[in-house]
């Protein structure tokens, strides 16, 4: 179990972690989502004791990470994959950090073979690619076989095939009854593997709740309806409530009405619908959502041409990004 | 899914994981062991310390056998105790190899990142940062003590035609080779003192290298201006190794022991510094 507590890390005029307090829990995956430079690695850094909160503090099991006595055996961390000496063998690399905690060279042979080092185990971690780095810094945070782990964007750069290893891992671990807490700035990774999640966004928490429930907050209920007369179909639902979205000539997104009272509206006008799709909104437009003030580098839109663009073409190209 | 998770294992080290001073050194020996530039440059430096002791042996004995090249009045008694400090006489190149060593050994955690697993895996720091430079010093000892011997062994024949070889129980002699392993281990600390203070491996290396061997320099030069450089200038860590390996005391410098603590002050004042400093910062 990790806790924070009014946690704080500012450097200089910059505040990284702004007074954060959440807890993770064992035996599920907690996921740290939030946009780069949110404060999800110094947070994790700040639990292992790396960085030094600025105020507040965190405690791992009841205690501050330095503070246990076997530490490895209690907290297990994938920061970042550079981490490691280029010129040392992955295998060496393991030895030289089990040897601190007494760990046999027999856990550092199972922890290669876990995580399919084996063949690369005694190159230099130089030629490493990212996604071997990846694992290997995935086999330095098991090698201690410890109660919590904390994997910082532990994704990044691997296959699709190691990328679902990953998800498997942590999914595993979690069952074990062991806390896994897993950042990520991809929402799409987050909804298939976190049972929880907590959202940071320049530093502060925005959400902290089970993912199904931050998925069903974006209460709007949206659906799509193709239909040859989108124009009535739309004078006869408006209202304050409602909102349309034209995504192409005859396709609708209605937002704010149930799709029953669409059916309705349209049986009582005698419009043709041939399309009447709900959309659950996913947890990336959650995520957007609960972000979009908190995004620290935000992409500004390219400028759109002057030049007046057939009415037809444009509905095209505005709607072409949401058809996805 | 994994909600009906099973109570939490039991802890499976009960005291037998915990973090140790020996396992931590154990842990230290390993990583020093396996890096290629270890091996590379302590076998650089026992050649170059070696390889400096013969020429200057056979330095002293051209000098010996040629009367014109020495003082007026020839070597005399003189030479033979020039010979008694051939065996140290590759410490320069020595201190050279072994301060570019401990700052490596250092710096380069920290520009690879190697130094973020070391401190979560060592998370109290201070027996991480120790156990290495008591790791780094005990190798630069044993190379001093070895290319000191073994200088000493390859500069008797050398010296056997002009009738000054010597046993190792002549004057100065033993302690002056032992002192050579003394003077590498504490440079040895004060690298990496000064390679976990600066984070950087270059940036470590010119500022021990100046110490050592730029310090002397200006002091020389500036000794003419008042009476207290020279006073300083005894008190530097280059003039402190001359002394600690000196078979006979200059006269006004320090004997072997005054330049052992010298030395040793500097190497523990600069450690204790690391220490201070690699607890508090964010790594």
């Amino acid at each position: 179990m990790i806790e924070a507590q009014s946690l704080s890390k500012r450097y200089g005029a910059k505040t990284a972690v702004d007074n954060v307090s959440f807890t993770v829990q064992p035996g599920k995956v907690t996921g740290f989502l939030g946009p780069n430079g949110a404060g999800k690695s110094t947070t994790m850094r700040m639990i292992v004791g790396l960085d030094r909160p600025t105020d507040g503090a965190v405690t791992v099991n009841g205690k501050p990470y330095p503070r246990h006595k076997a530490p490895l055996h209690e907290v297990g961390a994938l920061l970042d994959a550079k981490a490691v000496h280029t010129k040392r063998s992955a295998y060496n690399h393991l030895r030289a950090l089990a040897a601190t905690h007494g760990i046999s060279n027999k856990r550092v042979n199972d922890v290669i073979e876990l995580t399919g080092l084996g063949p690369v185990a005694k190159r230099r971690v130089g030629g490493f690619s990212l996604g071997m780095g990846q694992r290997l810094g995935i086999a330095v945070a098991l090698l201690g076989d410890p109660q919590t782990l904390i994997f910082d964007e532990p994704v990044n750069g691997l296959d699709p095939e190691g990328v679902l290893w990953v998800r498997n891992l942590a999914k595993g671990l979690a069952a074990e009854g062991r806390t896994v807490f897993l950042s990520s700035h991809l929402m799409s990774e987050m909804a298939v593997t976190a049972d929880h999640l907590i959202v940071i966004g320049r530093g502060r928490i925005i959400a902290d709740a089970p993912i199904t429930e931050i998925i069903a907050g974006q209460d709007k209920i949206r659906t799509l309806v193709r239909t040859d007369q989108p124009e009535e179909l739309r004078r006869e639902l408006e209202n304050r409530e409602t909102t349309f979205t034209q995504l192409e000539p005859d396709l609708l997104e209605i937002t704010g009405r149930d799709p029953r009272s669409i059916a309705e509206a349209a049986l009582a006008r005698q419009i043709l619908i041939y399309e009447l799709t709900p959309r659950q909104s996913s947890l990336e437009e959650a995520y957007m959502e609960l972000t979009r003030d908190q995004v620290e580098y935000q992409s500004q839109a390219i400028d759109q041409p002057e030049a007046p663009v057939p009415a037809a073409e444009a509905t095209l190209i505005s709607g072409g990004g949401k058809s996805a | 899914m994994s909600t009906a998770a099973p109570a939490a294992q039991e802890p499976r080290s009960s005291g037998a994981g915990r973090v140790t001073f020996a396992r931590v050194l154990r842990s230290e020996m390993i990583k020093t062991a396996t890096v290629p530039s270890t091996v590379i440059l302590l076998a650089v430096s026992f050649a170059v310390m070696v390889g400096l002791g013969a020429l200057v042996a056979w330095g002293t004995v051209q000098l010996v056998n040629d009367p014109a090249a020495g003082p007026p009045g020839g070597l005399g008694a003189s030479a033979q105790s020039l010979a008694y400090d051939i065996p140290a006489s590759g410490l320069p190149f020595g201190q050279l190899l072994i301060a570019a060593l401990a700052v490596v050994l250092i710096g380069s955690e920290y520009t690879t990142g190697m130094i973020r697993s070391t401190m979560v895996a060592v998370p109290t720091r201070t027996p991480a940062l120790l156990a290495k430079t008591l790791v780094t010093a005990v190798i630069s000892f044993i190379l001093g003590v070895l290319a000191a011997f073994a200088t000493y062994l390859a500069a008797q024949p050398i010296l056997s035609g002009s009738d000054l070889d010597f046993g190792l129980d002549a004057d100065g002699v033993l302690p002056s080779i032992i002192n050579t392993g003394t003077v590498l281990a504490l440079i040895a600390v004060m690298g990496v003192a000064i390679g976990a203070l600066l984070r950087s491996t270059a940036g470590g290396v010119v500022t021990l290298v100046g110490a050592l061997f730029v310090l002397p320099i200006i002091t020389g030069l500036l000794s003419g201006l008042a009476d207290w450089v020279v006073d300083a200038e005894r008190f530097l860590p280059s003039s402190a190794s001359a002394a600690l390996v000196a078979t006979r005391v200059q006269p006004e410098a320090f004997n072997q022991a005054e330049g052992g603590l010298i030395l040793a002050g500097w190497a523990v004042v600069l450690l204790a510094a690391a220490v201070v400093v690699i607890k508090k910062r964010d790594v």
